[in-house]
């Protein structure tokens, strides 16, 4: 488009001048040849015979300019759209993750069915554990809930839904859960389900999960993997913090993350 | 058996850290500290008493491993 928009002098003027590109630095013989494509006739050459050397570097070095500046637009423009090409791939694609990835149908607390969808709209706190958690899953809920209040307190952003999910869904029963969050926050959220369910969920999510050798009492402790989720209100897995983030730094984050946040759903 | 409640848990980590400053306070000689390990076992389940052991032994071994009481092998030196 910019290159139509030149005038047609100049393209004349650059077929004569690329055999001289080719030519290489002066020396005796291709000076001499210089002369001669020079006096070749053409409508712009008729006063130049005697003098190719000053009006002919300055027209050269136009025109080099103008090519290259065509040249370069049209390169940003090829790239500026392959960008916005690749832009739109990865909304779609992480449109078709909100819906399809991460879903789960478990029971919460009081008995009813959630699955994701339920989420929708919402900022998540996720955490992973089990009741009979000796210290690390009451340490990380304890701080998860702190992020939890530390938000509420900011009247100008968004309330954020507390989850935890169960990795031991042999003793984790509805009741369990719900004695257990009780001690935490009113809206903290517990669910369990079956072991398939929970073992799909934490497949979504790459928890990983083992239970430990039972005792005399039948008690045992279920390894995992310790991290606190945050979801976006896509559904979208957009962040997680490890055991050694503190709650102001979690607080942080989210907050970042909120104000930045751009839904690819409509 | 049901998990331990909030209060259940605070009690077990209230004994467990008596025991542990007891231990502290005798350079690790449990001989010294009997009544609070009594104390300890009582408020806490069994496999949590397991877990917080296991727990003490790697907190001990951290803090000699960071002071640099441990040197590399002179064979992995060489390897």
């Amino acid at each position: 488009m910019l290159l139509l928009a030149r005038p047609p002098k100049a393209w004349h003027r650059l077929f004569q001048l690329q055999p001289l590109a080719l030519l290489g630095t002066p020396g005796g013989k291709t000076q001499h040849v210089r002369c001669q494509l020079f006096s070749t006739p053409g409508p712009a050459d008729t006063g130049r015979q005697g003098q190719p050397q000053g009006p002919g570097l300055r027209t050269r070095l136009l025109v080099t300019a103008l090519v290259g500046a065509g040249l370069g637009g049209a390169w940003l423009a090829l790239r500026a759209e392959k960008e916005r090409g690749r832009q739109q791939q990865r909304t779609e694609a992480l449109r078709q993750a909100a819906v399809g990835q991460g879903d789960f149908s478990l029971l919460d607390h009081r008995g009813q069915v959630r699955c994701k969808a339920d989420f929708r709209g919402q900022w998540v706190l996720l955490y992973f554990g089990f009741t009979h958690c000796p210290d690390i899953c009451p340490d990380e809920l304890e701080k998860l809930v702190q992020v939890v209040r530390q938000l509420e307190a900011e009247p100008s952003l968004p309330p954020v839904q507390p989850l935890f999910i169960t990795v031991d869904p042999e003793r984790d029963t509805v009741a369990a859960m719900a004695r257990y969050v009780q001690d935490f926050h009113p809206r903290l959220l517990g669910l369990t389900g079956s072991a398939e369910q929970i073992a799909q969920v934490s497949r979504s999510y790459r928890v990983y999960y083992s239970a430990g050798p039972k005792d005399e009492d039948q008690d045992y402790i279920v390894d995992h993997s310790i991290a606190i989720y945050l979801l976006s209100p896509d559904g979208l897995f957009t962040d997680y913090y490890s055991r050694a983030r503190s709650a102001e730094q979690i607080t942080d984050s989210v907050r970042r993350h909120m104000a930045a946040f751009r839904s690819v759903l409509r | 058996m049901a998990a331990p409640s909030m209060k259940e848990r605070q009690a077990c980590w209230g004994a467990r850290d008596e025991y542990w400053k007891c231990l502290d306070e005798n350079t690790e000689d449990a001989s010294k500290c009997k009544k609070l390990r009594s104390s300890f076992e009582s408020s806490c389940p069994q496999q949590w008493i397991k877990y917080f052991d296991n727990r003490r032994d790697y907190l001990k071994f951290k803090e000699k491993f960071e002071a640099g009481d441990f040197q590399p092998s002179k064979m992995t030196a060489k390897s």
